[in-house]
Formats: structure tokens, C-alpha cells, sequence
């Protein structure tokens, strides 16, 4: 019967060691899986997981809390980690000898004595008949074994047997629960054992920890204290009173002021003749004096005086704002664009369009680009071709021309020009034939018999055909100074400057391109 | 002179393109290191003149690797980084200079337009409306009448055949002419001619034209900005001309002098009117006047504007391919070259540009010539050089360049006043004619 229960006991211990080894396997699983997590470090986690731990191994004088378990030094941290990672699966139940009773209250104590044995090797309690003592210091009695028998019938029948593991240490079967077995497997498998614990999240903690984005001290609280004498150069805002400007701070004493200074302070005889012959205000206010002992410094002399100035700039001295703009000066001129923003500039002469004896007093550009006229102070407008610089024509007027206007559109080389009194329109006589004809059209007029004219003023205007110049004159009533096109070509207008006021303008419909119409209707509207 | 410094010398070794007599031996000689290009002249000559007693000196340009040597010896051998130790291999060209200016041929009005591509003649447009046709210097044989303003450009349709030449002019009137005529007979005086087709469409100044190589059409530039393509049809034609040469000429004058004008109106009544005709096509692209267009190939045109850019058309779809942008209003354009692909242009500033269009990336000028003074008017590539080109500008000069170097080779200064337009003639001669009304023939150029 010994035998055989001794047998039976070796059967079951090879069993248990079996069993104990795989759960170690487990556990070494889990050790390295919770040590890889630790070394990666963050204790918040799993300081709550452990509350309710004891790690049995920690028999710590009374009751250790959890925080001071795990301030008790580098060692006891790795172990308690060791033990807290432990400890989750199974909460413990699977206890190991290097597992510590962390706090009294736990679960556990409720259920069987558990040995409080400790690190003592189980074997030595092979032979007894009890597994270790309870806290109390009774012998903890071994249960019965089954029969080898009777046990694998037990694990046949149970289906639950394969969650059933023999704790040695307390000499007793734990079931495992279903959330045990779901953290033993995600163990295994090599992951996080709760599975709302997320490692990454873990990760990212730790690095704002290291990088000094968590801080786990507490906020500084504001010093809630305020000056009672309050700084006069920071309390003007504070004051409402928008006048109120304190006076200036007196000056703190230097140097100078001391009764002994440094020689250097202490001006020569020679100096102090000299401030004789300075001016009133340019002496200096102080002298330094030196005095060898403080029981040989004389009164203040002007101390009286001081403090009554001092008393007068505070109260007596108006004191007002002077809004000073401060312009700077330079940034009032205007800013005239470098150089090399106006690029491209002419700045080479390539061609001179030379034969106007006197100033030339106007030019305009054909449409297309090809010709330029020019009007000048010796009577005559030309007319050149831009690319060789020719002269192509020459009208003769006598008077100093004044203005010259390219009819704008391109159809129509009409040439306007205002001489004196006089508005020419001129056929420059370029394009072909076909352009010349309408031109020549256009640039007839009939001499009026009768005055059409709308009858509110007496119209200083006449129309006269021109042959010497071929073209039209329009006579003014005064001297015309300058002529313009509209864009399209049919109106134009000329400017007579009369009085300072007014300018007279007057539009002319006249060269509508209903070239068709050989017959003019004219128009004359005059503003003033 | 100071013993104390050292002359020294370099192993050279002259090599030449050139036919013998003109050939050195092939050792190499010690030659004083701070020659100039005078210096090796000198030297080449007396090497020949040593081979050959009847030799007389002639003026030779060297280039060294490539390049045409422009500074004494030691500096352009330290500038282009070449060791003084091996020997240098020079080659030496016949200098590219005219030899002998000929007599100014004097003309009535501005010459404006100028074509030497034929060997047998020159052909000149002037602002007088006429069109000339030289056989030398002074001597013209045949005067084109017809167009009612000045002549802007001319070209040289078909060359070929002794007897009927086709010429085209283009003018200020609007329209071009094509004429035929005979460059065989030999005339005492001046032959009038009208032109067989007139070709109108332009709606403004025909500024430019060129003629395909083929001979049976012909490109015009105008200031309407658009470039018009026109079918030269020889075949219509032919019996209209014969009888115009026979008329007789009223006025014994040199044959430099027109003063037929009053003649004009006998002879259009008896020669038939010239047909019209009418654009083939036209190309739109270009927002200003076209200056200046070639045809250098069956199917695409080169055409220069004042808009500032070169652009390369497709004959068939009328499309212009290629657009090179540079800053300047183009007067003149011409393509040949390495390949005939190399652009030249010139215009308002007096800066020669030379494009290559094959060259990837950016379309900034290979090539930039800057001795003019003023704006280019003229630019022509020799028919035959690779390197040669020529310019003529409103400061009165015209220049010959070799792209080898970065000065002009040669400096013609025959006209007082602005160059109008210029040309290579027989390959050897570059006549010009500008604002003076002169047209200048300078000979004795050697361009291989």
C-alpha cells in the first residue's frame, strides 16, 4: 500500500513534474513574453493588473503595497514584474515558489490555506505527510491521490479535465476558467495576454515619455502672491486712468554714490576748478566724495532737497503722452523700381530717322508698325519707313505742326494732322489700289451751301477739300492742339485749349465704315 | 633685347587640306612660341617658298585642334589647356579675306535686295522698283519692270538652263512678279522686262521670299504676318517673253543708268499682260511682319518675324512645327551649316545668333557673333562650307565668320551707309547692296 502510494505518488509527482514543467514551459513562455513587454517598460499597466496580486514570494514585514513593492529597488521591480506577469494568468492561481503575497485581501485567501512556504524546495516535504504550513502555522495535510486509474478514468469522463492543472504547491486541482484559458493561449501564441491591452499603444507612451511629452509631475501651481508695492513701470496698465503716468524711478545709487569709492571716482582739484567755469546746468550734480570711516560722512546736504523734487515729480509734475510717430525718413521717398526690373529698356540708339530741319513735336506709328509720321517745328510731316529709316513722303504746311494721329485701323492709312487752326486729314498714300480708292473716297467733301448745323452756337467749323496736301482741312476758331482717334476708327477728336476750364471737344460722324456711303453726314456737336 | 630671356620654342608640325603645291613636309620644326597668326604665315610661306621657288606669299589661318588661332601661340595653347610638350599638330587654311573689291555697280535708288546663287549673274531689287540682273561688276544686262513701289527681296527661281532663268521679286506694292529672261545673249544695252505672272493675295507689303529648291514654288513673307505659297507654273507662259527682248531702247546711257522710264508705257503695250495668280496656301501664325523666309528643304520653311521668333512650317499640313523663341524683332534668316540644319538669324541688335534645332534642351543660340555696331540685315551661310557664313549690318559693314572662331574672319567696309542685304556669289565673291545705292562686289575669297 506504501508502495504503491509511493508509486502512485511518484507516478503523480512525475505527472505533476510533467505537468509542472509544461506549466513551467508555460510560464517561461510567459516570463519571457511579459520580460520582453517589460523591458519595453511601462509599468502603469500593469500596476493595476497586479493590485490584486500576491505574489507569495514577498514576505515583506506587514503588508506591502503595491507602489512600494515595486519602489523596493531594480531587483525587486524585475522580480515583481517577473511575478506581476506571472501573475496574470490565471490571476495567480498558478502559483509558483517565487511568487509573492503582495496584498492580504486578494481572492485567494478566501479559498483553501495556501502554503506559505515559500522558496523551500517541495521535495523536501516528500516524504511528510503534510505540503507546508498556512499562515497560521498549522500543517497543511496532503490530499489522497487517486489511483493512476481512477485519474485517467477522471480525465476521460471530465470534459473539462484538459483546463484542470495540479497545483503542487497547494496541494490541489485548479480549474482553469475560460478567460484564464483564452489568456494562457494568447501567451502561448506569443501575445499580449489581455487582449485589451494593446503593446503598441504601450510603445508610444513610452517614447513620449522619453521624449518628455508625459510628465508625471504635478503641475507647478501659480505663486498666488502679488507685489504690495507695485512696480511702477508695470502697474501703469493696471491703472485704468489712461493720464496717469507714473514718474520716473529714482535712480538706485552707484558707484559714485558710495562713501568710499574707487579714486578713480573722485575728481582732481584741477576738475572740480573746471566746474566752476562750466554753466550752471552743465555741472555735474554729484561729486563723489571719499570719506576714509562711516562715523566721518557728513549729513546729505541735499537731501531736503531731494525729496522735496522727488515729492514734486510725483505729484506736481504734469505729465503727458507726446505721441511720437516715428517715421523713418528714408521710407517716405518713393520707391522707384532697380534697374533690372525695367528690363528690357532701350538703352542703345540703332536708328536715327533723319530731315526735319527744326524739333520735332510729335510721331505716331502706322497700325501695322511700318511707318512712323512725324510732325515738326520746321512746318512739315513726314512720314518714314521704320525698318530703313527712308523718308517716304513730305507734306509742306508752313505753320508749326503741332500733333499727328495714324488713323488706327489698319484699312485706312489716314494720317491726321493739327497745324495751327487747322485739322488735316491726309491720304498718306500707302496700301493698294483698292485702299487708296476708298480712301480717296472718304476724304472727299463737298463745300456746304447751307449751314446744317444744330443752330446753338454759331459753328466756328469748316470743312474744306484740301488738293495741295490731298485731303480734307477742318478749320477751327482756334488753335487746335491735339487730334485723337477712337479705337474704331470713325470719330475723332480734337482738343482746343481756350480757357483753363473748358476744353472743347466735338465728334464728328463721319467716317463710319459704311464705306459704301460716299455721302457724309455731318454732325457737329460742341460741348463747352 | 634682354639675353637673359629665353625665346621659347615649340615642336609643331604643319598638316593642310590643301592640294599641293600647297603642301609643307610633314617634319617637325621648332617654332619661337609667341608667334602670331602673321608669324606662322610667314613661316608656312617660306617653308613653301623653300619647296618651290615660285612661290608667292599668301595669307593662311591656322586652327589647332579645331579651333582658328587668334592669340600668339603660348597664350592660346595655355588658354586651351594643350601640353607644350608633344608636338602640335597645326593646320593651316587659305585665309578667308577678300582679295579684290570691283567697281561699285551704282544704282538709281537703294538697293534692297540681292542674289547671288547663280554663277552667271547677280540679280539686284532696288526702292526704284526695279529688278537688275548683272552679268559683272558695272555691266547689267536685263532691267525688270512692272511693280509700282520698291522691291524688297528677290530670289533666283530655277537657275538651271542657259536660256530662261525664272526670278521672283517681292515688293512694297503688294505683290510679286515672276520673270523670265535669257542670261546668254549678249546685249548692248540694258533689256526690259515684264514679268509673266503676277502673284497677288498679300494684303500689305511683301517683305521676304524664297523659292523651293525644285523651282516650282515659291514662298513669300509680308507684313501682314502671314507667310503665302504660290505655284510658279512655267509651262504657261513661255511664249510671252520672246518678242520683249527685241524692243529697242531709246537712250544710249551706261548700262548702270535707268532713265527708260518714259519708254514704259510703249513697251506694256505691246507685251501682253502677265497672268495672275493666285496663293496656293497660306501659313498663319506668326502676330507680325515675316521678315525673312528660306525654304531649304522640299517640305519645310524657316520664317523669321519681328514677333520675335523662328519658326519651322510643314509645307504639306501648313503647321508650323517648331517655335524658337529669342528676344529680338528677326530681319533675317538663313539655314545651312553642319548638315544644313543650322539656323542663322539676325535683327535689332547687332548680335548674329546661330541655332541648332537638333540639339535637345534648351533653344538658346550655339553660336553668338557680337562685333556688329548695329542692326543685322543680312545673314547668308557659304552653299559650300561647313563653318562659313556671312552678315551685313546698317553700320555699313559687311562680315564673314567662321564659327571656329569667335572674331569676324574678314571685314568688308565698302558702303557709307547701311548694308541692306548681302550674298555669297560663284563661291568665292560676296556682293552687297545697301542704302547708298551701291552694289559691291568683293572677290577672291577662299572658302573651302
Amino acid at each position: 500500500m506504501g508502495a504503491s502510494k509511493k508509486e502512485s505518488v511518484e507516478v503523480d509527482k512525475k505527472k505533476n513534474s510533467k505537468k509542472t514543467q509544461t506549466t513551467k514551459k508555460e510560464k517561461h513562455n510567459t516570463e519571457e513574453s511579459v520580460l520582453a513587454q517589460k523591458q519595453e517598460g511601462a509599468a502603469t499597466d500593469y500596476k493595476e493588473l497586479s493590485a490584486d496580486d500576491d505574489s507569495e514570494d514577498y514576505k515583506s514585514v506587514g503588508e506591502s503595497e503595491a507602489g512600494d513593492g515595486e519602489s523596493s529597488g531594480d531587483e525587486g521591480n524585475h522580480k515583481s514584474g517577473s511575478s506581476e506577469g506571472l501573475a496574470i494568468d490565471g490571476q495567480s492561481e498558478d502559483s509558483e515558489p517565487d511568487q509573492g503575497a503582495e496584498e492580504s485581501d486578494s481572492s485567494e485567501d478566501e479559498v483553501a490555506p495556501r502554503n506559505t512556504v515559500g522558496d523551500v524546495p517541495l521535495e523536501w516535504y516528500r516524504d511528510e505527510k503534510h505540503i507546508g504550513y498556512d499562515i497560521a502555522g498549522k500543517k497543511i495535510k496532503k490530499k489522497e491521490k487517486q489511483d493512476k486509474l481512477d485519474s485517467f478514468l477522471a480525465n476521460v469522463d471530465d470534459s473539462k479535465n484538459w483546463r484542470k492543472i495540479y497545483d503542487e504547491y497547494n496541494d490541489e486541482e485548479v480549474e482553469l476558467t475560460k478567460e484564464e484559458t483564452k489568456l494562457v493561449r494568447r501567451m502561448l501564441k506569443g501575445k499580449t495576454p489581455h487582449a485589451d491591452f494593446d503593446p503598441y499603444a504601450v510603445l508610444g507612451l513610452v517614447r513620449a515619455i522619453r521624449k518628455g511629452y508625459i510628465k508625471f509631475d504635478k503641475p507647478k501651481e501659480e505663486p498666488r502672491f502679488y507685489m504690495l508695492w507695485g512696480d511702477d513701470a508695470s502697474s501703469s496698465e493696471k491703472t485704468g486712468h489712461l493720464s496717469y503716468i507714473p514718474a520716473p524711478k529714482p535712480n538706485m545709487p552707484g558707484h559714485e554714490e558710495s562713501y568710499n569709492p574707487s579714486l578713480e571716482y573722485i575728481p582732481t582739484q584741477e576738475e572740480i576748478n573746471s566746474y566752476q567755469l562750466m554753466d550752471e546746468e552743465d555741472r555735474p550734480k554729484f561729486i563723489p566724495k571719499r570719506f576714509t570711516s562711516l562715523r566721518s560722512i557728513p549729513a546729505y546736504e541735499n537731501a531736503v532737497k531731494d525729496s522735496f523734487e522727488r515729492c514734486l515729480d510725483l505729484y506736481l509734475c504734469p505729465r503727458v503722452r507726446k505721441k511720437r510717430i516715428n517715421i523713418d525718413p528714408e521710407s517716405l521717398k518713393p520707391k522707384l523700381p532697380s534697374r533690372k526690373d525695367l528690363r528690357p529698356y532701350p538703352a542703345t540708339c540703332y536708328l536715327e530717322y533723319r530731315g526735319h530741319k527744326g524739333a520735332v513735336m510729335s510721331i505716331s506709328a502706322e497700325a501695322s508698325g511700318q511707318w512712323i509720321a512725324s510732325g515738326s517745328s520746321d512746318g512739315t510731316v513726314r512720314l518714314w519707313e521704320v525698318e530703313t529709316c527712308r523718308c517716304i513722303k513730305v507734306w509742306e504746311f508752313g505753320e508749326v505742326v503741332q500733333y499727328v494721329a495714324w488713323n488706327p485701323l489698319p484699312e485706312l492709312p489716314i494720317l491726321a494732322v493739327t497745324v495751327g487752326q487747322d485739322v488735316f486729314l491726309l491720304n498718306s498714300g500707302l496700301g493698294n489700289e483698292e485702299i487708296q480708292r476708298k480712301v480717296k473716297e472718304l476724304l472727299h467733301v463737298e463745300t456746304p451751301t447751307a449751314p446744317e448745323d444744330s443752330g446753338n452756337k454759331v459753328s466756328g467749323w469748316s470743312w474744306r477739300q484740301d488738293d495741295e496736301h490731298e485731303g480734307i482741312r477742318l478749320r477751327h476758331f482756334k488753335s487746335v492742339y491735339s487730334v485723337e482717334w477712337h479705337r474704331k476708327g470713325d470719330y475723332f477728336s480734337t482738343v482746343m485749349p481756350a480757357d483753363i476750364l473748358s476744353i472743347h471737344c466735338h465728334l464728328i460722324a463721319f467716317l463710319f465704315l459704311a464705306l459704301e456711303s460716299i455721302v457724309l453726314c455731318m454732325k457737329s456737336i460742341s460741348h463747352t | 633685347m634682354d639675353g637673359d630671356v629665353e625665346e621659347r620654342r615649340v615642336q609643331a608640325r604643319f598638316i593642310t587640306k590643301l592640294k599641293p603645291p600647297y603642301k609643307v613636309p610633314y617634319t617637325s620644326i621648332a617654332i619661337p612660341a609667341n608667334v602670331t597668326r602673321f608669324g606662322l604665315s610667314t613661316i608656312v610661306n617660306s617653308l613653301l617658298k623653300a619647296g618651290n621657288d615660285e612661290w608667292e606669299s599668301q595669307p593662311f589661318d591656322f586652327l589647332i585642334d579645331g579651333e582658328l588661332v587668334r592669340l600668339p601661340l603660348e597664350q592660346f595653347v595655355l588658354a586651351k589647356g594643350i601640353s607644350a610638350e608633344k608636338v602640335l599638330e597645326i593646320e593651316y587654311i587659305r585665309a578667308v579675306a577678300p582679295q579684290k573689291e570691283d567697281e561699285p555697280s551704282l544704282h538709281d535708288d537703294w538697293v534692297s535686295a540681292v542674289d547671288g546663287s547663280c554663277p552667271r549673274f547677280i540679280f539686284t531689287g532696288c526702292y526704284d522698283s526695279f529688278g537688275r540682273v548683272w552679268k559683272a561688276a558695272g555691266e547689267c544686262t536685263h532691267i525688270l519692270e512692272g511693280h509700282r513701289d520698291g522691291i524688297t527681296s528677290v530670289t533666283i527661281v530655277n537657275p538651271e538652263g542657259a536660256d530662261s532663268v525664272t526670278v521672283a521679286t517681292a515688293s512694297k506694292d503688294q505683290s510679286l512678279r515672276l520673270w523670265k529672261f535669257d542670261t546668254e545673249e549678249h546685249l548692248d544695252q540694258p533689256a526690259k522686262i515684264r514679268a509673266f505672272k503676277v502673284l497677288r493675295g498679300h494684303n500689305a507689303s511683301v517683305q521676304s521670299v524664297a523659292a523651293q529648291a525644285s523651282g516650282n514654288m515659291i514662298c513669300s513673307g509680308s507684313w501682314d504676318c502671314t507667310i503665302n505659297l504660290w505655284r510658279t507654273n512655267l509651262s504657261d507662259t513661255e511664249g510671252d517673253l520672246v518678242s520683249i527682248k527685241k524692243r529697242k531702247v531709246k537712250n544710249n546711257v551706261e548700262e548702270s543708268q535707268m532713265e527708260v522710264i518714259k519708254n514704259l508705257t510703249s513697251v506694256a503695250r505691246v507685251c501682253k499682260e502677265a497672268i495672275t495668280g493666285e496663293a496656293l496656301s497660306t501659313l498663319v501664325g506668326h502676330t507680325q511682319c515675316v521678315s525673312a523666309v528660306h525654304w531649304p528643304e522640299h517640305s519645310t520653311i524657316y520664317s523669321a518675324s519681328w514677333d520675335h521668333s523662328v519658326r519651322r512650317w510643314d509645307v504639306e499640313t501648313g503647321k508650323d512645327l517648331s517655335n524658337i523663341f529669342c528676344g529680338k524683332a528677326l530681319n533675317c534668316l538663313h539655314v545651312g551649316g553642319e548638315g544644313s540644319s543650322l539656323i542663322a538669324a539676325g535683327g535689332s541688335d547687332p548680335i548674329l545668333r546661330i541655332w541648332d534645332p537638333r540639339k535637345p534642351g534648351t533653344s538658346a543660340p550655339i553660336y553668338q557673333f557680337s562685333s556688329h555696331n548695329s542692326w543685322i540685315s543680312a545673314c547668308k551661310w557659304h552653299a559650300k562650307s561647313l563653318f562659313h557664313l556671312l552678315s551685313a549690318s546698317y553700320d555699313g559693314k559687311v562680315m564673314l565668320w567662321d564659327l571656329r572662331t569667335a572674331w569676324p574672319l574678314a571685314i568688308i567696309d565698302s558702303h557709307e551707309d547701311k548694308v541692306l542685304c548681302a550674298d555669297w556669289w560663284k563661291g568665292d565673291s560676296v556682293i552687297s547692296g545697301g542704302v547708298d545705292s551701291k552694289l559691291c562686289i568683293s572677290s577672291g575669297i577662299y572658302v573651302q
